[in-house]
């Protein structure tokens, strides 16, 4: 994992790794931070930021800064829980679908393009909604509906790495197809599986926060920062600048995650791909 | 000009055949979605005083007594005939609920597109062209923000801008185009242009990605030796070739601007088919949600057919990547 150590050495990828730890310690201990009750209702409705509220208070007098706090878990850790389920169901068949057989292989491919054709935020709305509207049936289904991506990634990593020359004298030395996926294949797709996974769980607190923002999958006084930024959606004309606390956070996390990425796919943890955010090459053209 | 044809059609004609398992194995999760549901809508509709007797019969009626393989493959033939059942609740055909409701996801989808291929095309031809310029690294900034902002902030932030702050656009709702094209297109500007952004920002890196590497091929610097014209070696011979990767991703994003509506069609009160599949799945009622996803899978394995079929026009090199 020398890519990774490499990428936090550079400023950006410091930088998203600082933020990423703040956020993961709010998750973790930010409901005993917050300062008032987030479900208590007060007398001061639509506060703007002041001394006492950081972050003003809502429609119902409640403290925002503390249904922020509250409500980091439930945003961030279940996009982790969906990242968590992708990964499972997609690296495991991309790996294995280089080297179990032509059928096996065939019967792959086709689930993971009738799972790339469900059309993603709908698809997770209605099994969610469906499946008894609770956060963890949300969570499988976008865990499901990222594995497509991560089945690509592994196996096109594992394809390339199928015929290599040491694979090859790995085999004749007599080692078994479990040996050489774990001892070869795996340690080579690694450094692309991270940066796929930070990608994913970018893209996964996105839909998280677009599921708590519908109102799918929480109940609601539970705050999450999705829904705190919808329960302003009516009072944009007294505290207009309502939504932007709470949809800081989540483009921080993301920013974040998409950096750290970004960072580590720099450092060399992905040689099969286009950088994507380079900084233009040496050899400039001009053509105006 | 014959040959082009011939081989869109044949890239068509292949697409859709690959399109035949996808279908069947995501219509077989859309339809396993009603099997896993402990909703049972013979005792919904009749309610708590119903005998067993009177719910047996209410299960035969909605053909629920039988195997679900069976119901599946009922289900998908009379989806091929354009029968989607009724919905459980209001006995309204589903195909006639999707039926008014797919024109406007439609026009936000088609009009997203337009704006995420314009917006990303310039900028990203721009960027490309200036590489390492004060332009290229405003688009990398602003792209790589882009990235982060989830559907429904963008489309509030628009909402208090151009409805609030600055009154000129209406906040939500929808008019039909017989209402007259500037009050139907005054509806749909906000919404498209909330739904795009994500797609023209990845458009606009993936083309400045593409081109940039273009721009350094030998037939450029040939054509530069020929004596053409910067904007016609830019925008006539390297584009043909950039913008590969930057099909891909709009491809790609194709589902996302059909599927994703539903965010901006709840923000902006549009009475679209994303907003029709929540209520409907919030309500428990399976032949809607099923109905309404299945066209949606339609759309979306059509639209995608369709940008293979543009990937194959823009570079013949791609038809073996399909």
């Amino acid at each position: 994992m020398r890519t990774v150590t490499d990428a936090l050495r550079t400023r950006a990828g410091a930088i998203a790794a600082a933020v990423l730890a703040a956020v993961l310690l709010l998750a973790a201990i930010g409901p005993f931070l917050a300062p008032y009750d987030p479900l208590r209702n007060g007398a001061d409705i639509l506060m703007p930021p002041s001394a006492a509220h950081w972050f003003g208070t809502d429609y119902l007098g409640r403290d925002v800064l503390s249904r922020v706090l509250a409500g980091a878990p439930a945003s961030v850790l279940t996009a982790f829980e969906a990242v968590g389920i992708g990964l499972v169901i997609g690296v495991v068949p991309g790996i294995t679908s280089v080297h179990l057989g032509r059928a096996y292989e065939w019967i792959t491919l086709r689930v993971m393009d009738g799972l790339i054709a469900l059309p993603f935020l709908i698809f997770a709305i209605a099994v969610a909604a469906l499946l008894g509207n609770a956060v963890h049936q949300a969570m499988i289904a976008v865990g499901i509906l990222l594995a497509p991506s991560f089945y690509r990634i592994t196996r096109a990593a594992a394809l390339s790495h199928a015929n290599a020359q040491y694979v090859t004298a790995a085999q004749l030395f007599g080692a078994s197809t479990w040996r050489v996926l774990r001892t070869h294949v795996w340690s080579k797709i690694l450094p692309t599986l991270v940066v796929s996974t930070a990608n994913a769980t970018a893209g996964g607190l996105l839909i998280v926060s677009s599921l708590t923002f519908l109102g799918i999958g929480v109940v609601p006084p539970e705050p999450t920062w999705g829904g705190i930024v919808a329960s302003d959606l009516g009072y944009l004309t007294q505290r207009p600048y309502g939504p932007v606390f709470p949809s800081l956070f989540i483009m921080a996390t993301v920013g974040a995650l998409n950096l750290l990425a970004d960072a580590i796919r720099d450092a060399g943890g992905d040689h099969g791909r286009a950088r994507t955010r380079g900084r233009g090459g040496a050899a400039r053209v001009r053509l105006t | 000009m014959t040959t082009l044809v011939a081989r869109s059609v044949a890239a068509l004609g292949r697409a859709l055949l690959i399109a035949v398992p996808v279908l069947l194995v995501s219509t077989f999760i859309t339809f396993m979605l009603g099997g896993l549901t402990d909703q049972d809508p013979a005792s919904v509709v009749l309610g708590d005083s119903a005998t067993p007797a009177d719910v047996a019969r209410m299960r035969e009626v909605f053909g629920l007594d039988r195997p679900l393989l069976a119901r599946y493959a009922l289900w998908l033939w009379d989806a091929l005939h354009g029968d989607l059942g009724a919905s459980w609740f209001t006995r309204i055909p589903v195909a006639r609920s999707i039926a008014e409701r797919l024109p406007v996801s439609l026009s936000v989808a088609a009009g997203a597109l337009l704006i995420a291929v314009v917006l990303g095309g310039v900028f990203g031809v721009l960027a490309a062209v200036r590489q390492g310029g004060r332009l290229d690294r405003a688009v990398t900034v602003v792209t790589s923000v882009l990235a982060t902002v989830p559907g429904f902030v963008a489309a509030i932030a628009l909402i208090t801008v151009f409805s609030l702050l600055v009154p000129v656009l209406p906040s939500g709702g929808w008019a039909p185009a017989s209402d007259g094209l500037p009050t139907w297109a005054s509806f749909l500007v906000l919404p498209c242009v909330a739904l795009s952004l994500d797609a023209a920002a990845d458009v606009a890196r993936q083309l400045r990605t593409g081109l940039a590497d273009t721009l350094h091929e030998n037939y450029v610097v040939g054509a530069r030796v020929r004596g053409l014209p910067g904007w016609r070696i830019v925008l006539v011979h390297a584009l043909r070739n950039g913008a590969g990767p930057a099909v891909a991703v709009l491809g790609m994003h194709v589902p996302r601007l059909i599927g994703g509506a539903v965010i901006v069609e709840t923000v902006f009160a549009l009475p679209g088919i994303g907003e029709l599949t929540k209520t409907a799945a919030l309500g428990g009622d399976v032949p809607v949600v099923q109905g309404a996803l299945l066209v949606t899978i339609g759309v979306v394995l059509v639209s995608s057919a369709l940008v293979n079929v543009l990937l194959v026009k823009l570079r013949p090199a791609a038809r073996r990547e399909i």
